[in-house]
């Protein structure tokens, strides 16, 4: 910008008001800004509410959709999980008490992932004692998809079992996604395991089963040390013994389907 | 798991290909090897337990089962899966079918012949499989009886389970004892009754 030197006071004055002058148009700018931001998102949810409206039903019905538009929701930084509070604008006009997608939906996409909520702890607990609370979220979801009374089969993709999960966290840490090699699996009892149990179970994974000399190969251990973890995660229903191979083997119940498909 | 993770599949496939051979759907359990080893600890022994009564349970019924003789059955499908080259022995085959028998086993079995002498004792003796019960055989007899409308009529024990008339009924082709077994259940209700001899029995529901 092209700029004239003033020498003495006058300087000083013309200054001041030059930088008050940028300071004020920036402020302009900055708001200008955020206001056409702000029609843009309002816009946006606008459009969302009525895509969400037009396509509710696919949304329901469609797995793969149902993942997209989950994805788009939260790359937005919109929880439809939460709780309303999450938008102080929803709060403060008293609409409050429901998540935005529980509004625009009334409630069916919201109730979609506390119903499958409830189908994962249902299942989780009936498979219990077979697979001391451990299943992988692949035989879940063939679990589910195949329902228990008429017309209880439900198709879900691995991404909704995920969010259903999540969505049971305010009941304590019962219920939780683990990663065992590259297979996720759900874990509904409140044990932790210990480094040398993931690591048989990441083996077993890998490998179908494992025996004690295996693990004595593989990983150095000493015999009693993997003899004391087999004999542990038979404890708790996470393995089971195969005394038909000549070497006692262990497998994971948690991957029955997965053998079986 | 090179070599065990295709005969699963392999399995699955041969049942698809060939149905009037076995036909049956196995459960995925049944290509989990360790499922022919009874486990040791209690609590997957008692799931185990019942995951093999359904399984057998459900076989039976497919097949029309009604009664098994243990040892004979060790080398059928049911109890070996060739595939795998896993089996179950004889000590485990029993413990299963008394699990089936007791009311923890939803008394889904009975041992035939069984006087006096306690589980175990026997020598791999035949069982009832019970996919229906007796009682719920009775009731079976009785609703297609109703149905068909032969109420009064007298019937041959002959002509209820080898009859046209019942070619369509999960009763048809059921063992004689059995079906006297379920009468008499149908007699103690006051809804039957039988006579005849020893052979040429006759029933009359009413």
């Amino acid at each position: 910008m092209d700029r004239r030197r003033t020498p003495g006071l006058s300087s000083l004055s013309s200054r001041g008001l030059q930088s008050h002058h940028y300071t004020t148009h920036g402020a302009a700018l900055r708001t200008r800004n955020a206001q056409s931001l702000e029609t843009q998102l309002s816009v946006f949810q606008s459009l969302l509410h009525n895509f969400a409206l037009t396509h509710s039903k696919d949304i329901r019905a469609n797995p793969a959709f149902r993942a997209e538009f989950a994805r788009m929701c939260s790359a937005l930084n919109i929880d439809f999980l939460a709780s309303s509070y999450h938008r102080d604008g929803r709060a403060a006009d008293g609409k409050g008490g429901e998540s935005i997608w529980a509004q625009l939906l009334g409630g069916s996409v919201n109730d979609f992932y506390f119903n499958l909520g409830v189908l994962v702890v249902e299942e989780c607990r009936s498979t219990r004692a077979e697979n001391g609370g451990l299943i992988s979220v692949s035989d879940l979801k063939a679990r589910i998809s195949k329902g228990r009374g008429i017309g209880g089969g439900m198709d879900v993709s691995d991404d909704d079992i995920k969010r259903a999960v999540e969505s049971l966290s305010p009941l304590g840490s019962c219920f939780s996604i683990m990663k065992i090699g590259h297979r996720s699996l759900i874990r509904s009892v409140p044990k932790e395991l210990n480094t040398d149990q993931s690591t048989v179970l990441e083996a077993i994974q890998v490998l179908g089963y494992v025996t004690v000399s295996m693990l004595q190969l593989n990983l150095n251990w000493e015999r009693p040390r993997a003899h004391a973890v087999v004999e542990d995660l038979m404890a708790d229903s996470l393995v089971w013994v195969d005394t038909q191979a000549g070497e006692n083997e262990y497998w994971s119940p948690a991957f029955i389907t997965a053998t079986a498909t | 798991m090179a070599t065990t993770a295709p005969l699963p599949s392999n399995f699955n496939q041969t049942s698809a290909l060939a149905p009037t051979q076995t036909g049956f759907r196995f459960p995925p359990h049944y290509s989990f090897p360790p499922f022919f080893t009874l486990q040791p600890v209690a609590s997957t022994r008692s799931s185990q337990l019942s995951s093999w009564s359904s399984l057998i349970q459900s076989y039976c019924r497919y097949n029309r089962i009604f009664s098994l003789s243990i040892i004979d059955t060790l080398n059928t499908p049911l109890f070996y899966n060739a595939s795998l080259n896993r089996r179950l022995n004889l000590r485990d085959a029993k413990a299963i079918l008394s699990y089936m028998s007791t009311s923890e086993g939803d008394n889904r079995a009975e041992f035939i012949g069984r006087g006096k002498q306690k589980a175990g004792e026997e020598d791999g003796g035949k069982v009832w499989i019970y996919w229906r019960r007796p009682e719920e055989w009775a009731a079976a007899l009785e609703e297609w009886v109703e149905r068909t409308g032969q109420k009064g009529t007298v019937l041959t024990l002959y002509e209820i389970v080898e009859g046209d008339a019942s070619r369509k009924e999960e009763f048809w082709s059921m063992d004689m004892d059995l079906l006297q077994k379920s009468l008499a259940v149908c007699v103690k209700r006051g809804k039957a009754q039988i006579f005849g001899s020893e052979g040429s029995e006759g029933v009359k529901f009413f």
